[in-house]
């Protein structure tokens, strides 16, 4: 008994001390392919008093939520039709039987009330079977923000589930639309679009930091294309690279390192470089073409492009530049790898007659997928912060614009149209 | 004799006319006689016109501005084959007469720029496009000229010379091009 009891506390302390020396291991999250999806009943906001002002309010936030929801992929919504089939909701009494009975499983009350000087949203969100409330919030809504009330209910939702919050991120892009190439951002949907750049040069290829506080990116506003940081909420911007060609910026996990691109020794290779532009470091040593890093969600590997054996592949190698290893096969000209925030897969760009495709590399299976056929050049892709979406850019439509696309290839959807837009970065 | 009559009165009638038409000639003054050497000569105005000694060809280049220059576009663009950065051997004879140029113009800098065709990815393309003004470069030095009078970037594909989809307009875009950046 007592062996037996020493065994147990050992495992612990075993279990403790691995989770202590591999923190990296917790982070690993898994994308619930098959798992049916929470299905949630979102009947008609409450609205005091019930002018129209405060109806059109409340119906916009409605609207934003139930297709936030149906993005998702996490949740799924009760169609309208059988919230008729059950008693109006009653904010006072609940009669979750009734809900129950038309499968949903969360029950989403919202209420919005006008008094004279402010407009509150409140919402309850009731699980059925318990018949208990699990989240319950608050917001003062200001003018213009009613889309941004609902993407926080949307990732309130998503947090209690254990999932990333997707919908208050923002997807950062290049746009052609005032006139030259610059800086923009938009919400997932493509609603928002707000220009980050204002200047006479090309601003190009931009990718987030982590909290999306920081954006990195090529400018050539000092005649040359040289790496900087720009702080869009601080109105800062300081420069990183400057020698040579400095692109394909990438942020490492924690924020603190970007991992980029740059031709300053002569010729392109991957570098390693703290965000206050300390510590540099290169990673690789040869005569082809290495560029294109994204690093793996636990910071420890970066995958890349590379001409080495004479076209460009897919390569991983640890973050110090060691353990270099080809992953691709079976094409002859890849490119713009993103690793998933699971970390368990890479999607990528390939070219087979004159089209570009994106193509997902299942690094557990080694199985290549073909995420999109649209006899179109689909490229530049990023993964959503829950890895459930990607984003690229396409000419499908004739002209070049961003879409989205969910991990199995279905929900496509065009999110640009204002000029040519390119180079979407949601995550790194 | 009616008919003599009228003749005869006729006649008259005319001789008459005839008399004071002479009378009046008779009574012009006569015309005035030369006076052309009374009269000063039309002299012609003009300021002396400075002749400029002719300029050299160095002189007029340097008389012209940057923007004037590479209008007139002195140093030729060169393609590049698909994927590849390699001079080919049509480019040579282009970068021998811009290498000439260079010679003969040595206080001139030049920046080379890389461009791609759609084809390729983002981010590769920005990389071959600077491969491409790399070896621009190294053959330009190979013929004599100073790197330090190159300067190179590369624009990936983001400015296609021709914005056609097809093998014209790829084999187009597919170059170098050399700006003059100072004399």
């Amino acid at each position: 008994m007592k062996k037996l009891i020493i065994f147990i506390l050992s495992f612990c302390a075993i279990a403790v001390l691995s989770t202590w020396l591999f923190p990296q291991q917790e982070i690993v999250l898994t994308i619930r392919e098959g798992v049916p999806a929470i299905s949630v009943a979102l009947p008609p906001f409450i609205c005091e008093p019930a002018s129209p002002e405060v109806q059109e309010a409340a119906s916009t936030i409605h609207q934003v939520l139930t297709s936030d929801l149906q993005y998702s992929r996490v949740f799924t919504l009760v169609s309208k039709e059988h919230l008729s089939y059950i008693r109006p909701l009653n904010p006072k009494e609940i009669f979750f039987k009734d809900w129950e009975s038309i499968q949903a499983r969360l029950l989403v009350v919202g209420e919005f009330t006008r008094s004279e000087n402010r407009s509150v949203f409140e919402v309850k969100i009731y699980d059925v079977k318990s018949q208990r409330m699990i989240l319950g919030k608050r917001y003062q809504v200001e003018p213009g923000v009613l889309r941004l009330v609902a993407h926080r209910v949307a990732d309130e939702m998503m947090k209690l589930y254990g999932e990333k919050p997707i919908f208050t991120t923002k997807i950062v892009f290049v746009s052609n639309r005032d006139g030259n190439d610059e800086l923009y951002m938009m919400d997932y949907d493509g609603a928002s679009q707000t220009r980050l750049t204002f200047n006479k040069w090309r601003d190009y290829m931009p990718a987030w930091s982590p909290e999306q506080r920081a954006i990195v990116f090529t400018s050539y506003r000092a005649g040359n294309p040289d790496l900087y940081i720009l702080y869009p909420y601080e109105g800062r911007l300081v420069p990183i690279s400057t020698r040579g060609t400095n692109f394909a910026g990438a942020f490492s996990p924690d924020g603190k390192k970007i991992a980029f691109c740059s031709t300053k020794d002569g010729n392109a290779e991957i570098y390693v470089v703290n965000v206050d532009g300390t510590g540099l470091r290169r990673l690789t040593f040869n005569s082809a073409i290495d560029t294109a890093p994204s690093w793996s969600p636990t910071g420890r590997e970066i995958v890349f492009t590379s001409d080495r054996s004479g076209t460009p592949q897919i390569y991983i190698m640890d973050a110090e530049g060691g353990n270099v290893r080809k992953v691709s096969f079976g094409g002859n000209y890849l490119d713009s790898p993103a690793w998933s925030p699971d970390g368990e897969r890479i999607v990528f760009v390939s070219r087979v007659d004159n089209f570009f495709d994106l193509y997902l590399l299942n690094l557990k299976t080694n199985k290549i997928t073909k995420l999109t056929e649209t006899g179109a050049r689909n490229e530049s892709p990023s993964w959503s912060p829950d890895g459930r979406h990607i984003v690229f850019s396409s000419n499908m439509s004739g002209t070049i614009q961003i879409y989205s696309i969910d991990y199995d290839g279905s929900n496509l959807r065009q999110l640009t149209s204002d000029g040519e837009n390119k180079l979407p970065n949601w995550t790194n | 004799m009616k008919k003599f009559l009228v003749l005869f009165l006729s006649v008259i009638l005319v001789l008459s006319f005839a008399a004071s038409c002479k009378k009046k000639a008779k009574q012009l003054p006569p015309p005035p006689p030369p006076q052309a050497q009374e009269q000063p000569k039309v002299e012609k105005v003009e300021e002396p016109v400075i002749k400029e000694p002719e300029l050299t060809e160095e002189e007029i280049f340097m008389k012209k501005t940057l923007e004037e220059i590479n209008r007139e576009k002195p140093l030729a663009r060169i393609h590049f084959d698909f994927d590849k950065y390699d001079i080919r051997p049509d480019a040579v004879p282009i970068l021998e007469a811009n290498a000439r140029w260079l010679k003969k113009f040595a206080t001139v800098k030049i920046l080379i720029e890389g461009h791609c065709d759609e084809r390729g990815t983002e981010e590769y393309n920005l990389a071959l496009g600077e491969k491409r003004a790399k070896s621009t470069m190294d053959y330009l030095v190979s013929l004599g000229i100073s790197p330090d009078r190159i300067r190179i970037i590369s624009y990936g594909k983001s400015q296609p010379l021709d914005p056609g989809h097809n093998e014209e307009a790829w084999a187009k875009n597919r170059r170098a091009e050399f700006l003059i950046i100072e004399k």
